[in-house]
């Protein structure tokens, strides 16, 4: 649990954090604060509710409940006692405080010819604690080396929500401005330019635009800037070999995606997907797919604290896609396996003649308006 | 001679009250400007610059002058060592430092009821308060320019004359 995350949680609610056990604040991965409702939090994969004196259960009934007053504060404390400085941020549903740690947030929408203007009266917050894992991507970066290009392959990072998306890459863009390849073919390759495009000052935490996590000697960070735009501006202002972005899907994103790939700029994306079937029903990244866009896919899931990954070139995605675009032709539902359908019983009264079929039909000349107006004109 | 050196101190004493109640009318005009340019000061730190609050805050006492000073850092500071609310936090230094000032419960009341919108809303809101605080003041800004040219010399020549009256029946 980073002290300066602690620093900004209002007295009483700190008071309940910080008493709990030691071995659970390590753990630490979710704070999540409701008005009126018990203190929850997430650690390790699993949730509990925390009593007022730091004692955990997974009974809500005793837990300690977070006032108006306390949430009042805690909002005022996450945006810095300046809402008008986050407008957009609240638009969006979360503000992202000092040493990276994203802040959710939900309450009522105030809205402005249908679009969302303004967030009100909040009464739940969820406390995203970012840590620095130093080191997590010295697995995976030598499977997506370019010996070639002596460089990093295109790839796309997926994976469901929690499961170190954001930790993967920001490890991965130290390493590969620090030249910490971790592959003994590429000890002499030194480390490259990496751009970061941070829409949500997640991955670099920058502090007045100096990022606060430690992302090697060769980056440069795009602060809070959205995506599409910054990846452009990157290219044309820091001459990046490698642009680093989180979370894409937007149809601009794939536009801008594709510009750096034929400025001769290396990507690393992430994007939400449980699997790969997933990234293909996705319009925007299927359709970067299909492009070629990228050259790997890199799946993470994590199982017992600790993150796996498994990489898929783009061949084997592609056999992959075909495979189940031959399998499913439509969505189904997602939650559950669907019963077998009854089969269809053939409707005893219909007599087979009075199916209708098309017929080819003559269809009338069709005129150009310019020659009946020429044939007008003549016949006057 | 004793006598006389009292009668001195007397007259002195009384010159001194009369001197420091006119500059208290001649320097409440002049403080109530200076707070008016703070505001319009933190209107462009909101409005343009989006400038964190306790952040403008400090800019805008760096530029004020002692009293009122002290006023704006002494908030921006209890906000940044972890006073939960700006409300509270504007409210305990402005009630605490406002008898510094050579303002009137007027002024005050103005400020507080700025401070409890302060940083709470988005920036059109904020901007449309802080232009109400600035329209009450400048009402009270020239309440206290008609009091000033009425009760500066008055209040000047009434401590010299009381503490002569004082004198006489002494005597």
């Amino acid at each position: 649990m980073p002290l300066d995350l602690l620093a900004l949680l209002p007295a009483e609610l700190r008071a309940a954090i910080e008493r709990l056990p030691a071995l659970l604040l390590e753990t630490l991965e979710e704070i999540r604060i409701r008005e009126g409702r018990p203190l929850e939090i997430g650690f390790g994969g699993r949730f509990a509710f925390v009593r007022a004196d730091g004692t955990v259960s997974d009974d809500p009934r005793a837990a300690y409940r977070p006032d108006r007053e306390t949430c009042r504060a805690l909002l005022e404390r996450v945006t810095n006692h300046s809402l008008y400085a986050v407008e957009e941020e609240l638009r969006r549903g979360f503000v992202t405080v000092a040493g990276g740690h994203r802040i959710g947030l939900a309450g009522r929408t105030v809205l402005e010819g249908g679009a969302v203007r303004h967030l009100r009266d909040v009464a739940s917050f969820n406390v995203r604690i970012a840590r620095a894992r130093t080191g997590c991507a010295a697995e995976l970066l030598p499977n997506l080396l370019d010996r070639e290009a002596r460089t990093v392959r295109h790839a796309l990072i997926v994976s469901a929500p929690q499961q170190g998306k954001t930790t993967m890459l920001r490890d991965l863009a130290r390493a590969i401005s620090a030249g910490d390849w971790h592959h003994p073919a590429a000890a002499d390759w030194g480390g490259r330019k990496v751009g970061i495009v941070d829409e949500r000052s997640e991955i670099a935490a920058c502090e007045r635009g100096v990022p606060t996590f430690d992302l090697g000697p060769r980056s440069d960070v795009l602060d809070a800037c959205p995506k599409a735009e910054g990846l452009m501006m990157l290219v044309r202002s820091m001459s990046p070999e490698v642009v680093v972005v989180d979370e894409i899907g937007r149809p601009e994103d794939a536009y801008a995606l594709t510009e750096a790939l034929h400025a001769g700029v290396r990507v690393l994306a992430t994007a939400h997907a449980i699997d790969l079937d997933d990234v293909f029903a996705r319009p925007v990244l299927a359709q970067l797919a299909q492009e070629g866009m990228f050259s790997a896919y890199v799946l993470l899931s994590r199982s017992n604290g600790r993150v796996q990954h498994r990489i898929y070139s783009a061949e084997e995605a592609a056999e992959l896609r075909g495979r189940k675009a031959g399998r499913r032709t439509w969505a189904g539902p997602r939650d559950a396996p669907s019963p077998p359908p009854a089969p269809t019983v053939a409707q005893p009264d219909e007599p087979a003649g009075t199916r209708w079929s098309i017929k080819p039909r003559q269809l009338p000349p069709i005129r150009s308006p310019d020659a009946e107006a020429k044939e007008e004109s003549g016949r006057a | 001679m004793l006598k006389l050196i009292g009668a001195a101190l007397v007259l002195f004493a009384g010159t001194m009250i009369g001197f420091v109640q006119a500059a208290r009318f001649a320097e409440r005009p002049r403080q109530i400007r200076q707070l008016l340019h703070a505001l319009q000061r933190m209107e462009t730190e909101i409005g343009y610059g989006q400038t964190p609050l306790p952040e403008a805050l400090a800019r805008i006492a760096q530029v004020l002058p002692p009293p009122l000073a002290g006023l704006f850092a002494g908030t921006a500071a209890s906000l940044r060592s972890g006073g939960e609310t700006v409300q509270a936090c504007w409210e305990k230094t402005f009630r605490a430092g406002w008898s510094a000032t050579a303002m009137r419960a007027a002024e005050r009341d103005a400020m507080l009821r700025l401070g409890g919108t302060l940083g709470a809303s988005g920036r059109e809101d904020q901007l449309k308060h802080l232009r109400l605080a600035m329209h009450q003041l400048q009402a009270e800004e020239s309440a206290a320019r008609e009091d000033q040219q009425r009760y500066e010399k008055l209040s000047r020549s009434l401590g010299v004359l009381a503490a002569a009256l004082v004198v006489i029946l002494m005597m």
